[in-house]
């Protein structure tokens, strides 16, 4: 359970202080998706872009989780396996 | 060198440097005694202010609209009589500022106060804690149910507890998305059950956040999640008021009769009760001091006011202190004597001139905006009578809450003049993009660029008035 909230609470901070700045500076109805400027209203385009934030610094903190573990979680799992 | 030469090392186990980890997973259940006295009523009292802020507010009209209104869909933040633009991100840099540098002050001066009485956290889990138990009962009487077999009895006390919260947690929600679609629509679409699939899922997740992280997660939210709770520490200085076991009184600790003097059986004053462990929302033990669970909500506090009162001894066993204070026996004004120290000092006089800085630019913030852009596509061409043409594109910010006509003007370059509009129109709160076309003579200024400016000036009133630069191209 701590391992899904260090996943996913750290990145729901960052993704929420992504989300204010980005839309800050840019307005949603400038962006171009695949080309095509952004038909979706000004709502979804926030609440798709703090979602997609999430999942993009929740993909950090994975990794970050992924790579700090010890040698002792990796040995002990593949003498778990063997 | 191949590896089957290496020597092969051995594998050193390393233990994890933390056992929170463990403690997260089989954590034991708090169930915080409910306490009355100085402090809880201070604590409930925010409570009130706060929810009745965060409830209320969005309700209030204002110039016939929402008073507080964070209107993302039109890209405009409503503050009573402000309205604040994305060009205004500035000030809401300040105000991140202004709220960090408070934070700062209080924390150096009398420890954890936010964590304790204003957080949200707290608040929620104070509202929440107060349903459950009124529903289940005192602190007894919910270890009793956690541990008992499910029965009708204690089916319907949850169902009736979750529901309760369930409806709050919805009418957070509710409110949440309130502060940014107007919340009088919002009402009425959400009974006509027309609410917008984001608003809805806002609606829902806040919602469902306010229930999880009140209802179920609690303390652990301060212990594992919070991010001030891990650096706070850094603002303590020997001089900052902290909750306080006083160990020299309290200690040996023991049960004995009430009205037993201590000296008399070689004891301290602590009475070792354990109220101020039961009453204590992330269930430590103050008398095991300073911990960075503790969130200064001064609930052990008040409970063992009341026991020392009841023992007829002096209130203050558990007290709001600093280290030096219990160490050099200080009073009261000693240790409000050094509330003024070079840390305090400092953070007051940065907190101070930002403050100012603040309310001088809310003052003087402008309420015409222009941004004169060139037109890329046609640089410079000669029209009629020999006259060199500009355009450019006027984009035209009516911050005020008034609609305004502007007359547009240009100078900078013998007899260089407006063709076609000179007055603009803008809605309150309103922008208007035109395009003007400029013309000047051949033979005024220089070839190449030239600095020219537009004046745009309400019709209305002479002082709004925005002076901006642009060049004027003569090929």
């Amino acid at each position: 359970m701590l391992k899904v909230l260090l996943v996913l609470w750290p990145s729901f901070v960052v993704a929420g202080i992504a989300e204010g700045v980005f839309f800050t500076v840019i307005d949603p109805q400038e962006l171009y998706l695949f080309g095509q400027p952004v038909h979706f209203s000004r709502l979804a385009t926030y609440s798709i872009g703090f979602l997609g934030f999430w999942v993009v610094c929740a993909a950090s903190s994975l990794m970050t989780w992924f790579l700090q573990l010890g040698p002792d979680d990796l040995n002990r799992r593949r003498n778990d396996a063997g | 060198m191949t590896s089957s030469s290496r020597i092969p090392t051995p594998i050193v186990e390393i233990k994890p440097q933390f056992d929170e980890e463990s403690l997260y997973e089989v954590h034991k259940k708090v169930h915080p005694r409910a306490v009355s006295g100085i402090f809880a009523t201070w604590r409930w009292a925010l409570v009130w202010i706060t929810q009745l802020v965060f409830y209320g507010v969005c309700w209030l009209p204002w110039n016939g609209r929402q008073a507080v209104l964070f209107d993302l869909v039109e890209r405009k933040f409503y503050i009573f009589g402000l309205i604040f633009w994305p060009q205004d991100v500035f000030f809401l840099a300040i105000l991140l500022i202004i709220s960090a540098y408070s934070l700062f002050l209080f924390t150096a001066v009398g420890g954890r106060l936010w964590c304790g009485y204003a957080c949200p956290q707290t608040v929620y889990t104070e509202i929440f804690t107060w349903i459950e138990q009124r529903i289940e009962g005192e602190r007894n009487a919910r270890i009793k149910l956690d541990a008992a077999p499910m029965s009708p009895r204690k089916f319907w006390l949850r169902s009736t507890k979750y529901g309760a919260w369930t409806l709050l947690s919805l009418w957070t929600g509710f409110t949440f998305v309130g502060y940014f679609t107007p919340v009088k629509t919002l009402w009425v679409s959400t009974w006509s059950f027309s609410l917008g699939p984001w608003e809805t899922f806002w609606m829902f997740f806040y919602g469902a956040f306010t229930y999880l992280f009140a209802g179920h997660m609690r303390e652990q939210v301060c212990k594992h999640m919070c991010p001030y709770a891990r650096f706070q520490g850094v603002m303590f200085d020997p001089d900052t008021l902290t909750i306080t076991y006083d160990t020299e009184r309290g200690e040996p600790r023991g049960a004995r009769k009430k009205g037993v003097d201590p000296k008399a059986i070689a004891r301290g004053d602590c009475v070792d009760c354990g109220i101020c462990v039961q009453v204590c929302p992330t269930g430590i033990d103050i008398r095991e001091g300073l911990q960075y669970e503790c969130i200064g909500c001064a609930a052990c506090i008040d409970a063992c006011d009341q026991v020392m009162e009841k023992m007829n001894y002096p209130k203050g066993l558990i007290r709001y202190s600093t280290e030096h204070a219990i160490e050099q026996h200080w009073g009261w004004k000693d240790i409000l004597g050094h509330i003024v120290r070079p840390r305090v000092v400092i953070y007051s006089l940065i907190l101070g001139a930002i403050c100012v800085a603040f309310v001088w630019g809310i003052a003087t913030k402008p309420v015409l905006r222009v941004d004169v852009i060139r037109d890329r596509a046609t640089l410079a061409r000669e029209v009629e009578d020999g006259l060199i043409e500009n355009v450019y594109r006027l984009h035209v910010i009516n911050v005020s809450e008034t609609p305004h006509r502007y007359a547009i003007s240009v100078t900078g370059l013998q007899g260089i003049d407006l063709a076609g509009e000179r007055i603009i129109e803008v809605p309150a709160a309103g922008t208007k993009s035109i395009s003007v076309q400029v013309r000047a003579p051949s033979e005024s200024g220089n070839k190449g660029s030239n600095q020219v400016y537009f004046d745009v000036k309400a019709l209305a009133d002479e002082k709004i008035s925005v002076h901006e630069k642009a060049s004027f191209l003569r090929p």
